[in-house]
């Protein structure tokens, strides 16, 4: 029995510290070789009809070769610090893993030696808040070794603010408003024969 | 001459059911008892069906942690003060009617859920959804008019467990339902309001059939049966109430309810999250996750409602304040363990074990509650009921609002406000049957009816 509990206890015990050997990149050991930029329309963008153009490449300043060991390119949109303001669910860690800055994907593909442009459709799921764009380089390993992304460091500039659709639509309302009706129509309706069969009894 | 029927074979105990039988719906005793707990069930799928799609709401609404935290305490804010007038609207139109009405009322409100476009607009929703969490208090009170006192805490702790089990049904379910929208192709923004048509739905179906197939006396409803008995004592409702309230022993029930129940309570709204956002698992998985936690009230609370008739066989009402005492000292400490794992595994582990634990003192707080006052019944349960969820306010507010403290460090703070709100269960006592710590100071069986009808002692 007490074989038993210590068996438990240790598994619990190592159990914790598996988190902390497994695969944790950080973020500040990643070198920023990669140039990203995102261009849109004036004003506010909004989800599900705008569009982002993103276009990355590796920074020529850097040596020929820095980019041997990239094999796929990982662009994502990231919330904005602004944004991340008292919301612990978007908040920036320098573990990789626990890191949620960025949780929207726009695209994931082999790394081309050259300069990439897309045409990103806002997603219709992204919510409302102000977004940068980053961009990963993953080794062959799927593990991040170099980043870029369009902003600076401290995420101050080019950031751009998008609107979420609504997500209201006229159906939904009217359901419900027909459903209330119906409902204290009926509690109305229940008392008034509960009253008339009180009365009838009585008589 | 009453006919005898297998519920009520002496035609005693003025009519109420001396026997349970959990799968017979026979009229009106159990056939009561399915309908009361099945309209328990579904205020709680109603009102915790809105915490498992947090992860998609928030994001829906630019919710900040302060904004969630502000809809999860009103949830139950609004609940306090129903709760607390339940009570005597029990006592006034009886909780047949009273609990049928509240569910029907509310139940729009939770498809109101489309109508939702700021935080504001979500902090009230579920400020007024929460108020049909009140039915608890109908329900406890109707099964304490038809089943007598030697089978009275086994069925209130199966109608509550089996009621609480709703919310447990909500998350697993909705993260379910939110997927299948989502799969024709409808975005998460619209998928999200569309699911709480099933819980609106279902309540309103479940506050149908109470009003009409339920009954609320042995003979008969409430309005139908005379207000008077020979042998009770002619009172207002204001003497009943004030009876209540001026109990020391209702007011101690309800600061511990509120670190039993309450707990239970908060951990119901922020446990979906805790593993989505902590663990990373899937929504979907985190909703299983809780659920797990909502469903051992099938048999968790029961188990504190038979521990509180078996202490009493052995110890009276001392073995019943010691079996409180204990179970949710247990609870607390396991609840303080909870807050430590830092592995996935063994948080839902331990959150299991915590779960059974922290039921089943529910279910002996309320193997206590019928013993301390007679006629104020509606309003001890009132106040006790009342009392849960301004336990769930407050650790709440101190533990689960804003970025203070990580949620695991919260746990655990939750877990030690247990221990220590326990304490005061030491306090109780009986001048007939004593307390936890000293024994009983009168002997005299000879008290009249009037005291034996005002106090149980």
């Amino acid at each position: 029995m007490a074989a038993q509990v210590l068996v438990l206890a240790s598994i619990l015990v190592f159990s914790c510290f598996a988190d902390i050997c497994y695969g944790a990149i950080s973020f500040s050991s990643l070198h920023r070789t990669l140039v990203v930029t995102a261009s849109h329309r004036q004003g506010l963008l909004m989800g599900g009809e705008d569009k982002i153009t993103v276009t990355w490449g590796l920074n020529q300043s850097f040596q020929a070769g820095t980019d041997s060991n990239y094999r796929t390119i990982k662009v994502q949109l990231c919330y904005a610090p602004n944004s991340q303001v008292d919301r612990a669910w978007r908040k920036t860690e320098d573990h990789l893993s626990k890191d949620k800055t960025c949780q929207f994907k726009i695209v994931e593909k082999p790394y081309a030696n050259t300069n990439e442009t897309l045409e990103w459709t806002i997603e219709r799921d992204v919510p409302t808040a102000t977004f940068f764009v980053r961009a990963y380089a993953l080794d062959e390993h799927d593990h991040e070794v170099a980043y870029g992304q369009n902003t600076d460091a401290e995420k101050t500039t080019n950031l751009f603010d998008i609107e979420a659709i609504t997500g209201r639509h006229a159906s939904l309302d009217i359901a419900s408003v027909c459903f209330s009706a119906f409902s204290i129509v009926s509690l109305i309706g229940f008392f008034f024969a509960e009253k008339r069969k009180g009365r009838k009894a009585q008589q | 001459m009453e006919p005898s029927s297998p519920n009520n074979p002496l035609g005693s105990n003025n009519n109420r059911a001396t026997e349970f039988h959990p799968f017979s719906t026979s009229t009106p005793h159990m056939l009561a008892f399915h309908l009361s707990w099945l309209s328990l069930f579904s205020c709680f799928f109603s009102t915790f069906s809105i915490p498992p799609l947090l992860p998609i709401i928030r994001q829906s609404l630019n919710l900040s942690a302060a904004d969630v935290g502000a809809a999860g305490t009103a949830a139950f804010v609004s609940s306090i003060f129903s709760r607390l007038a339940m009570g005597p609207a029990c006592d006034l139109v009886g909780p047949r009617v009273a609990s049928a009405t509240l569910s029907i009322l509310t139940a729009p409100i939770v498809l109101a859920t489309a109508f939702i476009s700021s935080p504001t607009s979500f902090i009230l929703t579920r400020f007024l959804v929460g108020f049909c969490l009140a039915n608890f208090v109908a329900n406890q009170f109707w099964m304490s008019s038809l089943f007598s006192n030697s089978v009275v805490g086994l069925v209130n702790g199966f109608a509550a467990g089996w009621g609480s089990m709703g919310a447990g049904f909500a998350q697993l379910i909705m993260p379910l339902l939110f997927s299948l929208v989502k799969s024709f192709n409808v975005p998460e923004n619209n998928a999200w309001r569309v699911v709480f048509v099933v819980p609106a739905t279902f309540q309103a179906i479940t506050a149908v059939l109470v009003l009409v197939y339920g009954q609320e006396l042995p003979r008969e409803n409430h309005g139908d049966s005379k207000r008077v008995c020979d042998n009770k004592p002619k009172e207002s409702l204001l003497e009943v109430v004030f009876n209540g309230l001026t109990n020391y022993r209702g007011w101690i029930l309800c600061l511990t309810y509120g670190f039993c129940f309450g707990v239970e309570m908060t951990m119901d709204n922020i446990i979906a999250q805790y593993f989505y956002y902590t663990f990373g698992v899937k929504l979907e998985v985190a909703g299983i996750i809780a659920a797990c936690f909502g469903w051992t009230n099938c048999f968790a609370r029961p188990i504190g409602g038979v521990i509180s008739d078996q202490m009493a066989k052995w110890f009276g009402i001392r073995g019943r304040l010691w079996g409180l005492w204990v179970v949710q000292t247990v609870a607390g400490l396991l609840c303080v363990l909870m807050g430590r794992v830092e592995s996935l595994g063994g948080s839902i582990a331990v959150m299991c074990v915590f779960s059974v634990f922290v039921q089943a003192s529910s279910g002996l707080t309320f193997g206590i509650v019928p013993f301390i006052s007679n006629r104020s019944l509606g309003v001890i349960s009132g106040m006790t009921g009342s009392g849960g969820t301004v336990g769930a306010v407050v650790t709440q507010m101190l533990l689960f609002s804003g970025d203070k403290f990580s949620t695991q460090t919260s746990i655990s703070m939750m877990g030690l406000m247990m221990i220590v709100c326990s304490l005061p269960i030491s306090l109780i006592y009986f001048p007939r049957w004593g307390g936890m710590f000293c024994a009983p100071y009168s002997f005299h069986q000879t008290s009249t009816d009037e005291e034996d009808y005002r106090l149980l002692v």
